[in-house]
Parts: structure tokens; sequence; C-alpha cells
């Protein structure tokens, strides 16, 4: 008999919580053969990022193998599963505990945490969080060592990103369904990030560039900085503006299919999060994180964290320049004199994501290692 | 109840009925504005430890334990006795008195807490604030008299604490024992 697995998501702000969530519950389904139960609290959200959701009228949807139900204080499952994911610490429902607490043999309990390249995130993945009523919950981490979760990484993504980017055709004719035509020398780079001042800068920099440069925005949070800086009211998907050697392109927001191709057809990519910032390096392209912002600046210790990882085996010279310009990114700083002096280190950072990309392929997948570790206690 | 946030070293928490000694707790921030709660506890019926994790937000029963005040008397392999004023001993093993170690030295004076579950001794409690002299530690490198340029110094049962470049062989500084930080230079205690 199939496991059934339970997916809880609480989606607080964004598309973090149900991007990760959603690749998650595709890949336990369909490359590990679990009964997948993704429980979400805000429809809306998991319609966006599956568009092919929005025609499904009746509830659960059930889309790539995975049951999709909307989670609210009236609507929770009515029997506890195999294996229940908290995501992101989100809290159970007290009467889905309840069920738990009645179950036999008990069912695993975890929590997915947050991303992390903090060095502390070793020493606390797969420990125990004893609860009451002999229930026992871990505390599962992704990451980037085999001390880790690991990252999600779905089977054969690398080789059917390899495969993509070594078409012309086929990302000529992605690009083009999304009505993409970027001069033959231009610099094509992916815009997703949260509000962001430091964006100026880059825009400005670009702009005065001698090399074109075209710039793709997903519907997001960043448009209305990008607007300001264009001088229009606002924008809308299909907009297309041009500022001396700069094209500036809104895309509607896209599947994470869809999403993962712009991506892999982009020369440089700037992401935001989690999701897209695990992508991102999947695409074995540069790129540039806007990272959560948090508390007492809590984040730029974490961006710190993963900038010391990414950066091991790069000379100073290639170094240096990329953590002034991620710092700048995140700390709304002047972007433009940190592009220039990166942009003279390209070939360095282009072979440096493909290298980045391979050391972060050889360890475990998340999906791989939660199933692993639900084997072992089975 | 508590929060996982507020259980500090020699905490009890009930859990599932089994009393849990706190010896370690670490604080550290995860994302979005959360918190994680490391701790490494140790069963006091069956002597048993372990590491567990916990949101900085998951409520604890924490139990009420007795405490004594006691002084720090000698070490007796493989137990370090205290007493009370009455001079009734206590021996309390490494294992016990884990969060404290670094800070027992011999001759210390401070008026420390002995802590007990169902009138067993269970470990101490140093007070917030120790003074202990410096062992050894390199001269000024920098001549910086701020405070601010730190530089490490050993206490004389080898445990190491950065301390401020100005301080030297011999001087006296307080300690924060929560943190295991240096605070300021201090006056020899009398």
């Amino acid at each position: 008999m199939r496991a059934i697995w339970d997916i809880f998501c609480h989606v607080v702000d964004n598309f973090g919580d149900i991007g990760v969530t959603w690749r998650l519950a595709q890949q336990l389904a369909s490359e590990y053969d679990f009964d997948v139960h993704l429980w979400v609290s805000d429809m809306s959200a998991f319609r966006r990022i599956c568009p092919q959701a929005e025609t499904a009228s009746s509830l659960p949807l059930t889309q790539q193998g995975v049951k999709v139900y909307h989670w609210t204080d009236d609507n929770i499952p009515v029997r506890a599963a195999d294996v229940v994911i908290e995501a992101f610490a989100c809290q159970l429902p007290k009467p889905y505990i309840a069920l738990m607490a009645q179950k036999s043999p008990a069912p695993l309990w975890l929590n997915l945490e947050y991303l992390s390249a903090e060095d502390w995130v070793e020493g606390c993945h797969g420990l125990p969080s004893p609860q009451p009523d002999k229930l026992e919950k871990y505390f599962f981490f992704p990451g980037f060592t085999a001390q880790t979760g690991g990252l999600i990484r779905e089977h054969n993504l690398i080789c059917r990103r390899q495969q993509f980017q070594q078409s012309p055709h086929a990302i000529n004719t992605f690009l083009h369904q999304l009505g993409v035509s970027p001069a033959p020398d231009a610099m094509l780079i992916s815009l997703f990030a949260y509000e962001n001042k430091a964006l100026a800068s880059w825009l400005d920099s670009l702009a005065s560039a001698s090399r074109p440069t075209h710039v793709l925005v997903p519907e997001g949070r960043i448009l209305a900085d990008v607007a300001n800086w264009l001088e229009v009211p606002a924008l809308a998907t299909g907009d297309h503006f041009s500022r001396g050697a700069l094209d500036i392109q809104v895309l509607p927001f896209i599947s994470q299919s869809d999403y993962d191709r712009l991506l892999w057809s982009c020369d440089f990519n700037a992401v935001r999060g989690e999701d897209s910032f695990v992508r991102a390096q999947w695409a074995g392209r540069p790129f540039i994180w806007h990272i959560y912002q948090q508390e007492n600046d809590t984040h730029l210790e974490k961006l710190d964290a993963f900038l010391h990882r990414y950066t091991q085996g790069l000379p100073a010279e290639v170094a240096e320049p990329l953590r002034a310009l991620w710092q700048a990114w995140n700390s709304e700083g002047n972007m433009g004199e940190n592009w220039h002096t990166l942009l003279a280190q390209w070939p360095h950072l282009i072979s440096h994501a493909e290298e980045w990309c391979g050391k972060q392929q050889k360890v475990t997948n998340l999906a791989k290692s939660l199933a692993q570790f639900y084997q072992i206690r089975v | 109840m508590k929060t996982a946030q507020e259980m500090k070293p020699n905490s009890v928490a009930l859990i599932d009925g089994q009393p849990w000694l706190v010896l370690k707790a670490e604080y550290t921030k995860s994302g979005r504005n959360t918190a994680i709660m490391k701790m490494k506890l140790r069963n006091l019926l069956t002597g048993s430890t372990t590491e567990t994790v916990y949101k900085f937000d998951d409520k604890l029963e924490q139990v009420t334990l007795d405490k004594v005040d006691v002084t720090y008397s000698y070490y007796s392999e493989p137990n370090y006795v205290f007493v009370d004023e009455e001079y009734n001993q206590y021996e309390l093993n490494k294992d016990d008195i884990e969060s404290v170690l670094p800070f027992i030295v011999d001759g210390m004076t401070d008026t420390c807490e002995a802590v007990f579950f169902e009138g067993k001794v269970i470990s101490v409690d140093l007070p917030t604030t120790i003074v202990r002299q410096i062992d050894y530690t390199e001269g000024s490198a920098r001549g910086d008299t701020s405070g601010k340029v730190m530089k490490p110094a050993k206490l004389s049962n080898g445990t190491e604490v950065k301390v401020a470049d100005f301080c030297e062989i011999g001087d006296w500084i307080e300690i924060d024992t929560r943190t295991g930080e240096y605070k300021s230079r201090a006056k020899a205690p009398v």
C-alpha cells in the first residue's frame, strides 16, 4: 500500500511557501510513488504557480499526481497520514494532531525548515523535537552539504536544462512564446526581486553600457521600482520600454516549469527568497540573490554564509566584486561600479556557475533524503 | 508553561511525563523572523542525554526546582563537591555541571545555587556575573584602549575567554556566565 503524505503549506506571503511545497509534492508523488496530499491555505497562490489548476472547479484538485486541498479551519484531513510535513514551521491544526496521536504506528512528523547556508544547520538537521502524546517530530533542513537534507532537484533536471541550453531553437521558441525578441548581441537578464532601492543604480548602469541588455521582469513586487525608474505610473504585462542600451519587458506571472526555462534562457538571473534562488543555481548561469529581509539584519548573515560557500575556489578578483554586488543588492547600495567590475570577469562567472551546479548535484536532493528518512523509520 | 526560548541551562522541562534537565540551550535565527532552540537535555530519571530542536515559541511545561545556596569546596574525582551553610556536601559530576564547568576554579568564593529535583541535587547555577583572574594572555598587540579589540586569555583552569586587548596577566575580569563573554576589568575579590 502506498504511504500517504500530508504536506501542510500555510501561505504567509509571496510564493516561496507554495513554490517549494508544490515542487516537493510533485517530486514525492512522481519519483517515489507516495500518495501525496498538499494542504494549502491560499488556493489563489497555488493557482498562480499552477495555471493548469485555473480551470478546475472542484476540490481536491489532482495535479501531477498530487491531491491539492484548500486547508481551512473547517477543512482538514479526516485521518492522519503516514508522513506529515509542516512546511516552514507552520502550525498544524490541533484536531489533526489529536488524530496523529491516535494513529498506530504514529506518523512520521517533520518540520521542513527554511533553507540556510549557515554552519549550524548541519548540527540541527534531523534532530527530534519530542511532543506531547508520545509524538516525535523531527526538524528537517534543506541545505548545501551532505549533512543536510539537500535541495529540491527533480530527476533529470540538469540533463533537461543542458539539452535546452544547447538548443538555440528551443530557447528562441520559448522566448518567442513569451513575446520576447532580444537583439542578437543583447545580454538577457531575468529580474525577480522584492522592492529594491538598489535597482535604479543597476538600471542606470545597464542603460549607459555599450552592450545592449534586455531585462525580462515577470510580474511581481519589483515592478513598482522598475516603473519609478522608467518614470511611468505603472507597468503591466506586455509593456516594453527602451532607455539607452537597455530594453525592459514585463512578462506575465509564469508557471514553475516556464520559469525554469526563463532562467535557463537568460545570461544572468536576479532571483529572490528560496524557490527561485534554488532554481537559479540549477540553471548553471550567473545570478544574484535578493534575500528575504529579516529583523536586525539577520538576513545579511545568511547572505554572507551562502556567499562564503559559493565563492570558494573563485579567485579574489572575481569573488570580491561578486560579493560586493550581492551585498549592494541587499543593502540598497550602488550596483553600477560593481556590475562593471564583474562584467570584466564574466567568463569566470559562467564557468563557476556551472561548477557550482555540478558540486550541488553531488549532494542528495531533498525529496530523496525525505524518502530515505521515512524508509529508515518504517 | 514556558516557551522554548525561555528555557535556560538548568531549567527542567516535563516532556511526556519525563523530567528533562536543560544542559545547553542555543537560540538560532531561522527564516522569516522565526527562530529555533537547539537543546541538549538529560533525563533526570534515566540519565540518558539527547539533542533536540524546538521552535522558539513551542510551549514546554517547566518544573519548578528547589534551590539552596552553596559554595564550591573541592574536586574529588570524579565529583565536584559543593557545601551549604550547614556544611552539607553535595557531589556533582562534570556532566551535571557541564554548562558552568568552564568557570569552576579552585578557591572560587561565588555563592552558587544547588538545584534539586525530588530531593536530589542535579546541578549548580553560578551567579550571572563572576570575577576571575587571567592566568595567561599575550601582551597588547595594538595598544588599543577602547576595549573593542579583543584577544584570547586563559583562566587558571584552562578556560579560554576573549578579553579586551589591554588586559594583562594577573588582571581580574568580570564574565557573564550566561554567554561566557568578558564584560570588563574588575577589582580583585576580597
